[in-house]
């Protein structure tokens, strides 16, 4: 770190974050509150077992071209051989089809599921990224500037929390639609592309307010600490104030919030595309599958069980991590 | 106490104008062009579309519609369709594009049936989720607490449309166990009214529940370890009396300051149970005229959302400060 002034920087530079005394690094060192949170978790059972849960999920989705040409199947063919006059399949699956086929239409089940993760997967980290960066950003502003920028900030915070965000994030998407030219103008192509970044959108812009909220909260007691005053007496610009020095105080508050939002925002983006607002055909999504599969469940179950048990155990998974996230950086949340 | 009350009411008047002004220019501002989307696009005459635009007055300046559409809500207004009049009584929320009704009276129509879940769903959370809780923070740190709360931990952790819809598919369709979701009036035949709603209730219920089980136990754990508890202990009052009727009092405050935001986030929320146990509530109109494009009733219907919402807020705030004084000076 180099903040112009050499002499004055000695104290500070060793430690960026913390008010701790200086130590020789010959003598060992303290643990960081993030290592002690990380060994904490790495003892936790459930948290090792859900991290692998979503290892699993995030692999499936990096390598999902590979696993369906090692079936031997793509996403969008249609083998209406396959399918009966009625729409059913004819037959439960085979080597060629592991999990079946879609009725109907008599696309591969497994290949569908697999590239269905992806966008489940990518909304709801892109969102996580995007929320936390900008709730971190208005709350180091509204806690450290304080006077006007403070009540406007806090304002559109509450604002922001007192919208119904299911009933918005359903009239963003007619919205968007017509200002694109209205759904009968767009390709398919350009209609899901449209859904998918009104998700990423609506997602990151109701996640971002109670992030927002925490971090305020935790800068204005920070702010009138020791190493803060220190930091200030001798000159630091206020952008190095606010992320070299307080926002590494603020790790706990951000990764608990981030890790926390994550399920949601899967819950979120297979619920939108299950009510038919979310993500559309051409794009495979657990949620708008489910939508389909419930007129046929009684036929053909596996269409239906797959994608139910891949969000079910995806955000199973991602909540308990969650969870056991918060207990490790928040040990007063254990009873 | 009046100064608070006074500030809180304005922070909820200014939400609730913004809310107005955001909404109207999503709908109406932004370069989405209404008359073409109910027109279709199809067999859509130049005639026909300037006569959609003259009738809801999509000609006229932004500005002057917006004052028209506010001006309606508080003293309604009159539309003319190719001749004829229609009125729109006071709170008027336009015209809906495909059904040529007010907006109004859609909400109306179907409001007593999102009320009805939503009350019943009240009953159920109030009842066994605190009931749950309480039982569990007497009980705390014993095999049934811990083997309940992390039931619940993980129950809530499950998508609540994935076990909405579940239950809906194999309990109500498949093996007929509980009755099928439906809505008659209750005024038409209560048996039916009940017998439709209860597989919604039980599901919104329980699968709630274990929130409230949660918060409950949190704050029954901390009421428990109070002076006053053992004061009451101390005196030789029964246990039911300690637990029910010293303790739960105030361990219920923090549960009842949920419970009314939530309450007002269901009415906006029931979307999914609509959807999926068939009801025909608000959620469910919104949902129907968004494959109309059919923005006035949606617009309607987050308006109102919104409104009940920043009510509830406000409600729960001025409560609040009233149990606990402090609250005010923050």
């Amino acid at each position: 770190m180099s903040i112009g002034l050499p002499d004055s920087t000695v104290g500070v530079e060793d430690h960026p974050a913390s008010a701790e005394p200086v130590r020789d690094s010959a003598v060992p060192h303290g643990k960081s509150p993030t290592r002690i949170a990380m060994d904490r978790l790495r003892k936790d059972k459930v948290a090792v077992v859900c991290a692998a849960v979503v290892l699993f999920f995030i692999l499936i989705a990096i390598f999902a071209p590979l696993l369906a040409k090692l079936e031997g199947a793509d996403i969008g063919t249609f083998h209406p051989e396959l399918v009966d006059e009625y729409g059913f399949p004819t037959f439960v699956a085979n080597a060629e089809h592991w999990f079946g086929v879609e009725p109907k239409t008599g696309r591969d089940n497994f290949a569908r599921w697999v590239y269905g993760a992806r966008p489940s997967l990518i909304v709801a980290f892109v969102a996580t990224a995007v929320g936390t960066l900008v709730g971190v950003v208005m709350g180091l502003l509204a806690g450290f500037i304080g006077g006007w920028v403070d009540r406007v900030i806090s304002w559109v915070v509450d604002f922001v929390l007192s919208l119904p965000y299911l009933l918005f994030a359903i009239a963003m998407v007619p919205i968007v639609e017509s200002v694109r030219g209205g759904s009968f103008n767009l390709s398919p192509d350009e209609q899901a592309s449209t859904r998918f970044f009104v998700l990423i959108f609506v997602l990151s812009f109701f996640g971002w307010a109670g992030l927002a909220r925490i971090i305020r909260g935790e800068v204005l007691s920070l702010r009138e600490r020791e190493f803060v005053l220190a930091a200030k007496a001798i000159g630091v610009p206020t952008r190095q104030v606010l992320f070299k020095e307080l926002l590494p105080n603020l790790v706990a508050p951000i990764v608990i919030s981030a890790s926390l939002s994550l399920p949601a925002y899967v819950t979120a983006e297979a619920g939108l595309s299950f009510l038919g607002v979310g993500l559309i055909e051409p794009i495979p999504s657990w949620g708008q599958t489910i939508a389909t599969a419930t007129n046929w469940f009684k036929a053909d179950p596996i269409y239906l069980w797959l994608p139910v048990l891949g969000i079910t155990a995806l955000v199973l998974a991602l909540a308990l991590l969650g969870d056991a996230v918060r207990d490790a950086f928040d040990p007063k949340t254990r009873r | 106490m009046l100064y608070f009350v006074a500030r809180r009411l304005v922070s909820a008047l200014s939400v609730v104008l913004v809310t107005l002004i955001v909404t109207f220019a999503l709908f109406f501002v932004a370069p989405t062009d209404p008359a073409a989307s109910i027109c279709g696009d199809r067999n859509c005459t130049t005639e026909r579309y300037n006569e959609i635009k003259e009738n809801l007055h999509l000609d006229r300046p932004k500005v002057q519609q917006f004052a028209e559409y506010t001006v309606g809500i508080f003293a309604g207004r009159t539309f003319e369709t190719s001749g004829v009049k229609q009125e729109c009584n006071a709170p008027c929320l336009g015209f809906s594009f495909k059904n040529d009704r007010p907006v109004t009276d859609m909400l109306k129509d179907r409001l007593p049936v999102t009320v009805s879940l939503v009350a019943g769903y009240a009953v159920m959370v109030l009842t066994i989720g605190v009931f749950v809780g309480s039982m569990a923070a007497k009980r705390r740190g014993t095999l049934g607490d811990r083997a309940l709360m992390s039931s619940t931990l993980i129950l809530s952790s499950v998508p609540y449309y994935i076990v909405a819809l579940m239950i809906s598919l194999y309990l109500t369709i498949l093996y007929p166990i509980l009755p099928r979701g439906g809505y008659t009036p209750l005024t038409d035949n209560p048996g039916a009214w009940f017998a439709g709603l209860l597989t919604p209730w039980l599901v919104l219920g329980i699968y709630n529940c274990t929130q409230y089980a949660r918060y409950s136990r949190g704050s029954m754990v901390e009421t428990l370890s109070e002076d006053y508890i053992r004061t009451a202990r101390a005196k030789g009052l029964s246990d039911r009396v300690v637990t029910y009727k010293h303790a739960l009092r105030s361990g219920m405050i923090p549960v009842i300051t949920i419970f009314g935001l939530d309450i007002a986030g269901s009415l906006a929320g029931a979307i999914f149970t609509e959807r999926i146990f068939d009801l025909p509530g608000l959620g469910n109109l919104v949902l129907e005229s968004l494959n109309n494009y059919d923005l006035p009733v949606i617009m309607g219907t987050v308006l109102v959302a919104s409104i009940i919402l920043v009510a509830m807020n406000f409600l729960v705030d001025v409560a609040y400060s009233l149990i606990d004084p402090r609250v005010r000076l923050s």
